[in-house]
């Protein structure tokens, strides 16, 4: 396929045009709300002879894709799909069956809604939701990320000191849905950054036969999940590693974490997806009238990059962490994550939990130099002196809690 | 390569076993008969996916395995997806010349029990088989969830007790017929479905034979009578086998396509010289002793009746050719 | 069901995902590994045996065939022996020989083979028979 330096591309066209460029052995999809052009343009791909003698398989529901899938990748070659939210939620139980056995599979989830009530939008629930299923979660903030990262994560799973599978999430219709400029690699240069698939432990070797999902009893399920645990931590240097090799051939760089104006940053802002370019230009605004303000946004959500964090939240005053996601009787996931950073390294600061952008509710600027101006307020004081929770434009009368 | 020669037992028992001893399948439990007699059939490579249940957990109990060929477990739903993603994949690196071995015809085979098949995994067989992948899928069936203790199943004949179907002093157990699994194959789009007994050996391998070599999906219905919840001594399971087929509980037969056109025809491949009543298979089983009373004892007409009725139908689909 | 000491491996001690292998080396050698289940015996499932009779088989293989737990081997189309490490005493193979007297039957483990073999029922006559 003829690819331009210069594309304009929307979230769900970069990630199906890297799913072609990697050259899928075998694709078991099934389409569902915002990820469907996905579906629909491998399925394009494939009717115009564009996946280098790939299978397309068209199955009869999500859960459906991800057990193909995982067969599959069991059986010895390059998997991918795509899903969102009901569907997601449909094929949990697979996603913990296919990272149990260690396999290679890179599933794009178009983050949107969970029902109900039914909600076709961009919010974070679907990807909250498998954070415990052992995968390794990257994170696109706009389409070139979508792409960027897709490829970077075949190459980071099929790795045999890897052998996880890996998830790219980008926002609902704000990302999939919208068209920016995008710098795609050619078919060839992409597919040779990638490689090509080095199997392992397949199925179809049928000289050395191998069973795949065996029942643990008592005395083994716990060392089969802590070593599965230990290999995701692991997985962290192989994904620095693979973004160097990235940065060196497109120039772009990513990194575990993407800090924006951290360096002398006394109040700063937490977030993943979409809405840190808003807070881009939030933290440009308050800058310009000399307030000290950083972003910190999550590229790579598990393993969760302590270390990382903690170096950058250092000399932080105050911290927002914003979650997309409702709770529901609890602080934030991601908020839980990074106050177990701060309870560890001592530090006591103020930090305030944000729910905002469900149902692809928005956050404008405006909206977001209230929760910098909320922290400056606490850096003040010496102490939070906001609520714990509170709702970024939410009708009604204001709900906070403690 | 290909399908086994069988031409009687004393050939067939040259064929190198796929299924090794040392699971922990109950004594006397037909499972291990039916995939000793299906893989024996054949000297294809194989690829097995299997479901969760009796023959899941009890052939691969970390960290023993039973199979000598690939197999994979993922979950209770989706034996029929898995296979058809190793199949998919076969089509893939074979079309990219990149197998492992060299390019010879391989056949995938799936295995789940009745309550993996007829209920929670039927949306994932069914499409498979619309799919048109080329498998061939055998359920086990045992007629009831027995892995966990024996609860019913829409595989669970009516007068059957288990123990979410129990029979009780306001209930004689199972009150639904047993689904039509066949029907909902074929309906699906199936190549070939047919009905097995292990115990008739002959037929069985005949068909299974037939699936394999059919390039599209095929379905295989086993009875599988277990001694643990059908409740009969473990000795006995070959015997239970021939009861239920020489009463017609469980008749053998096939469908496969019309020759050059719509539509599927049925042929019994069984037919009893002397069809026994049903009481006699249902008296040599403790699942149904509560129909052995006064207050249940219609409900043997009952199960008669549908007996000598579908006996009946397929008797006439057989002469129509449909 | 415990794994044995032998096999019980640390975290970091086995093939990640799960995975076991059938074989040491290759299918075609058939050298079965230690994770193949055919080194897993299942003997003390018994409470009884089966004996073999060599002087009324006829070598029909019914027994071979009904078998659930690949324990009756053949060699070369004959009944060769009863895999003891394997055998659950499940005692179709005796139900289904078709021989007049059985060629297989069920004793107790105690009972050794020189003592059944001594012991074995005499030819039925095919009025009195019971069994199927």
């Amino acid at each position: 396929m003829d690819i331009h330096e210069k594309e304009v591309w929307d979230g769900n066209t970069a990630a199906s045009q890297a799913m072609r460029q990697a050259r899928c052995d075998v694709v078991a999809a099934y389409p569902i709300t915002p990820s469907t052009p996905i579906v629909q343009n491998y399925s394009q791909y494939a009717a115009d002879d564009e996946i280098f003698g790939g299978e397309f398989v068209m199955v009869e529901s999500e859960h459906a894709a991800m057990s193909a899938c995982v067969g599959a990748s069991a059986a010895g070659g390059r998997v991918a799909t795509a899903t969102s939210s009901q569907g997601f939620a449909l094929m949990v139980e697979v996603l913990y069956q296919a990272s149990g056995m260690r396999l290679p599979i890179v599933l794009n989830v178009v983050n949107r809604a969970l029902a109900s009530p039914l909600n076709i939008h961009g919010d974070h629930s679907d990807m909250y939701l498998g954070l415990l299923s052992g995968w390794l979660n990257l994170c696109a903030f706009n389409p070139q990320e979508a792409y960027d990262l897709n490829l970077c994560a075949f190459k980071i799973a099929e790795d045999h000191n890897v052998r996880l599978p890996v998830m790219v999430h980008q926002d609902g219709f704000l990302t999939s849905h919208t068209t920016e400029i995008v710098h795609p690699l050619n078919d060839e240069v992409a597919h040779n950054f990638i490689g090509d698939f080095k199997p392992l432990k397949a199925m179809l070797d049928f000289s050395h036969p191998v069973t795949y999902g065996a029942q643990t009893e008592e005395e083994w399920h716990f060392e089969h999940k802590a070593n599965q645990n230990h290999a995701i931590f692991e997985a962290e240097s192989k994904i620095i590693e693979v973004f160097a090799e990235f940065e060196k051939l497109s120039g772009r760089k990513y990194d575990l974490i993407e800090s924006y104006k951290m360096d002398d940053a006394d109040e700063v802002v937490i977030a993943i997806g979409s809405v840190t370019g808003t807070l881009q230009m939030t933290v440009d605004k308050l800058r310009s009238s000399g307030k000290k303000v950083g972003l910190l946004a999550i590229r790579m959500l598990r393993p969760f990059p302590r270390n990382r964090v903690a170096e950058a939240l250092q000399n932080v005053k105050a911290i927002a962490v914003l979650d997309r996601c409702a709770p529901m009787g609890s602080t934030g996931t991601l908020y839980n994550d990074i106050a177990a950073i701060l309870v560890d390294s001592g530090k006591t600061i103020p930090m305030l939990n944000y729910i905002y952008g469900l149902g692809g509710r928005d956050a404008t600027v405006d909206m977001l130099e209230v929760v910098y101006n909320d922290l400056s307020e606490c850096v003040a004081a010496g102490k939070r002196v906001k609520p714990l929770m509170q709702h970024i434009n939410l009708r009604g009368k204001t709900l906070t809690f403690f | 390569m290909g399908n086994r020669d069988i031409k009687n037992l004393k050939e067939w028992s040259l064929a190198p076993e796929q299924f090794e001893g040392g699971h922990r399948l109950c004594p006397g439990c037909s499972h291990g008969i039916i995939v000793r007699e299906m893989m024996n059939s054949t000297e294809y490579d194989i690829c097995v996916a299997y479901a969760t249940g009796c023959l899941e957990v009890c052939s691969s109990i970390y960290p023993f395995t039973s199979w000598n060929v690939s197999t994979i477990h993922i979950g209770f739903e989706n034996a029929a997806t898995a296979i058809s993603g190793v199949e998919a994949m076969h089509k893939a690196l074979a079309r990219k010349k990149r197998l492992f071995t060299e390019d010879k015809p391989a056949r995938f085979i799936a295995f789940g029990g009745d309550g993996a098949t007829f209920d929670i995994g039927l949306q994932f067989i069914s499409g498979a088989v619309e799919r048109g992948h080329h498998f061939t899928y055998v359920c086990l069936d045992n007629e009831g969830y027995m892995n966990t203790g024996g609860q019913r199943s829409s595989a669970t004949p009516i007068g059957g007790a288990t123990t979410t179907s129990p029979a009780g002093t306001a209930s004689y157990g199972e009150k639904n017929r047993k689904k039509d699994i066949i029907g909902v194959m074929i309906a699906s789009g199936a190549d070939y479905a047919a009905s097995v007994s292990p115990f008739h050996w002959k037929d069985l391998a005949k068909k299974a034979q037939k699936a394999f070599s059919i390039e599209g999906p095929t379905f295989i219905n086993a009875i599988s009578p277990c001694p643990t919840e059908w409740k009969f001594e473990a000795h006995l399971s070959m015997h239970i086998n021939e009861l239920a087929v020489e009463c017609c509980a469980f008749p053998l037969f096939e469908i496969e396509r019309q020759e050059g056109g719509y539509g599927h025809k049925l042929t019994i491949t069984y037919k009893p010289k002397n069809k026994i009543p049903v009481r006699e298979y249902l008296a040599a089983q403790g699942r149904f002793k509560h129909l052995f009373t006064p207050k249940y004892e219609y409900v043997i007409d009952i199960i008669q009746k549908d007996i000598d009725d579908q006996w009946e139908y397929l008797l006439k689909r057989e002469a129509a050719g449909v | 069901m415990a794994t044995p000491d032998h096999l019980l491996k640390d975290w970091d001690g086995f093939l990640s995902g799960g995975v076991l292998y059938s074989f040491d080396t290759d299918a075609k050698t058939r050298d079965f590994s230690a994770t193949s289940s055919y080194t897993y015996a299942v003997a003390d499932w018994r409470v009884k045996k089966p004996v073999f009779n060599p002087n009324h088989c006829i070598h029909c293989q019914f027994c071979w065939v009904y078998c659930p737990d690949t324990s009756i081997i053949s060699k070369d189309k004959k009944f060769d022996h009863v895999d003891l490490e394997h055998c659950k005493g499940c005692g179709i193979c005796a139900e289904v020989c078709p021989t007049n007297p059985k060629s297989l039957l069920m004793f107790m483990e105690t009972v050794s083979d020189e003592e059944a073999i001594g012991g074995w029922p005499a030819k039925e006559n095919k009025n009195n028979a019971g069994g199927e």
